[in-house]
């Protein structure tokens, strides 16, 4: 079986933006880059899977520039994908989700995997469309917002997570599934692991090298902007928690009028 | 002039509130721009729905009634509204980012192979459509624009206000055309939750805990509040990872975004990747008691103070203003 996992680097959850006023782009030199978090629970299921037994080959596809080479051989490589590839090409920078789900979906039809997993998500951009896009260009079945997976022969049956329950889905193998935190505990590398994972093919290639043109974006950045100004926190005080209660309750119902 | 469409979701015959939301915006934004609002309904049956959506601001309302659309289907759902835009041409499909939307709006878009964006929050039209959406869990928003047309919009819940008219929008049968669809997925059933409870992303009003709590036992007063405030539960990354609460609960940059009327924070220091996810509540309500905490700096209204104590006086006083 081979598996395949969509992976993209993202700024750490720690970062701050710092966008004093509206501007065309954000300066993201200083930012600490790290494995997106959801991309971790789609690379631990698919080691799992593995581990579970057969003949599995986990195939960690990504695009970004050379700095991703650390994050894919930590997080991805080490953790126990067998090996790598990585779109680097600056025709692809501010490339928008139709287009990375285009170069993906190119990688992809270069083998032929039984599945692919990714993270519902990328925190930076939020869109969540990069893993829908890709089975629909590859004429494939997904299941989106995936917490439990199980495989069975040619198939697959997963759980995903609809408002105040739960779908149980079945599919047909080639699938994608996004996976979403509750699926599994995500590993971290071993210290020698992370060693032994630079041995590991990793390879990179261009747009051309894919026979690709660079797929122009369906979508165009105006600006960024800071998020609204928030005013004062105003501060409910009285001798008793009860006294201080009733005046908030007053507040929010007379003041805010939001109860 | 342009034509918004509307993507009505319902679920057991239960119209997401989202879709009368975007009903409404789109009115506010056809009414400026000369446009006509059209709603796209998928169900078995039309039910009330065409009044309800006429109400809303429809000037038409299509009628796609088919058994197909009993139990939700990516591929069904998707190729019924790639068609309704190939057949209609709408300027733009708006699709609320609900669990249902959020999956079909990227189908419908690599279908029709036109642009698609998530969560916006805010829509304009001056001869170019502007999307307004957050970005990096709302710790800043970005102006993107489409290039033609027609293009996928996903709205999220609680971004526009709902207006009700009086006055009722011209029926029409719309065929999905769905023979020769075979999907290689589908939803073999579905199984509900803790039944009753409001949902954390459509809801108003959200009250979470954090580690403040200090054990699971103690959820219960978050639950209460929120019981009586018709509010939804949430929960802090800490809770969730303590195993306290369902992942379902939490809010944040790797749980749920929100954006209620009112959110209460009890017990929650206000980590900056919590933060993200609830930044853009209308009201923020902190109850900690160090006031140093975060937490203060984006809320509106705050108590210092042991939560064990104010949360419960909260909950009285909330019952006796609900009466
Ligand atoms: C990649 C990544 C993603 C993350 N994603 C999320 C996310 O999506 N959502 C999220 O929430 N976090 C997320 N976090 C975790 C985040 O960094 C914080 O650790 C977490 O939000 C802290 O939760 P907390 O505020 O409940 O706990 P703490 O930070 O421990 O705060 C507890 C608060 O309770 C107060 N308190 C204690 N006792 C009482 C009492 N009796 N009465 C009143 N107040 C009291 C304390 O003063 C303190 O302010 C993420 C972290 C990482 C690294």
């Amino acid at each position: 079986m081979k598996i395949a996992v969509l992976a993209k680097q993202v700024p750490d959850s720690e970062t701050r933006i710092n966008l004093p006023a509206p501007a065309p782009e954000i300066d993201d030199s200083g930012f600490t880059r790290v494995l997106n978090p959801y991309d971790a629970y789609a690379v631990e299921e698919a080691v799992k899977i593995k581990e579970a037994g057969g003949e599995v080959e986990i195939t960690a596809i990504t695009i970004g520039p050379e700095t991703v080479k650390e994050t894919v051989k930590k997080d991805c490589l080490a953790v126990g994908c067998d090996k790598a590839v990585i779109v680097t090409d600056p025709a692809l920078d501010g490339a928008d989700e139709a287009a990375v789900a285009s170069v993906l979906a190119a990688v992809l039809q270069k083998e032929s995997y039984d599945l692919i997993l990714c993270g519902l998500k990328a925190i930076d951009d939020d869109s969540g469309q990069v893993g829908i896009l890709v089975a629909e260009k590859l004429g494939l079945p997904h299941v989106s917002v995936v917490t439990k997976l199980t495989l069975g022969d040619g198939s697959l049956e997963a759980e995903r997570e609809i408002e105040g329950g739960k779908e149980i889905v079945n599919a047909s193998l080639p699938a994608l599934v996004t996976c979403q935190k509750g699926l599994n505990e995500p590993r971290l590398p071993s210290l020698p692991n992370i060693m032994k994972a630079g041995a590991k093919p990793m390879e990179t290639v261009t747009c051309a090298d894919l026979g690709l043109e660079p797929p122009a974006n369906l979508v165009q950045v105006k600006t960024y902007s800071p998020p609204p100004a928030r005013g004062e926190c105003r501060l409910v005080e009285a001798d008793e928690p009860a006294a201080a209660a009733k005046e908030l309750a007053r507040l929010l119902n007379e003041e805010a009028k939001v109860i | 002039m342009p034509n918004i469409a509307v993507f009505i979701e319902q679920r057991d015959g239960a119209v997401k509130k989202v879709a009368w939301q975007m009903l409404s915006e789109a009115r506010r934004l056809a009414d400026a721009g000369g446009g006509e609002v059209w709603a796209i309904h998928l169900a078995p049956a039309a039910g009330d729905v065409a009044a309800k959506a006429g109400a809303h601001g429809a000037d038409k309302v299509f009628n796609a009634m088919d058994d197909a659309f009993t139990t939700y289907n990516s591929e069904l759902w998707g190729t019924a509204l790639a068609n309704f835009c190939r057949e209609k041409s709408p300027d733009v499909l708006l699709v609320g980012s609900t669990a249902l939307g959020k999956d079909v709006a990227p189908k419908v878009a690599g279908k029709l192979g036109c642009a698609c964006i998530s969560d916006a929050v805010g829509l304009t039209h001056d001869g170019d459509w502007t999307v307004r959406r957050p970005v990096y869990a709302g710790k800043c928003f970005v102006e993107l624009t489409p290039t033609g047309g027609p293009f996928v919009v996903g709205v999220r819940p609680n971004a526009f206000v709902i207006e009700e008219k009086a006055g009722a929008g011209a029926v029409e049968d719309f065929a999905a055309s769905l023979d020769g669809v075979e999907p290689k997925a589908t939803v073999a059933r579905v199984e509900a939750g803790d039944g009753g409870k409001v949902e954390l992303t459509e809801a108003e009003v959200v009250v979470s805990g954090g580690r403040g709590i200090k054990g699971p036992e103690n959820y219960e007063l978050i639950e209460k509040l929120a019981e009586t405030l018709g509010a939804a539960a949430g929960a802090s990354r800490a809770v969730v990872d303590a195993g306290w609460v369902d992942y379902s609960h939490q809010v944040g940059q790797t749980g749920k975004t929100v954006g209620p009327n009112l959110y209460i924070a009890c017990g929650i220091s206000g980590a900056i990747q919590h933060l993200a996810g609830m930044s853009s509540s209308k009201c923020i309500v902190a109850i900690n008691k160090d006031a140093n905490a975060p937490i203060f700096k984006i809320a509106d209204y705050g108590i210092v103070g042991d939560l064990f104590d104010v949360v419960p006086a909260l909950t009285d006083e909330v019952g006796k203003l609900k009466g």
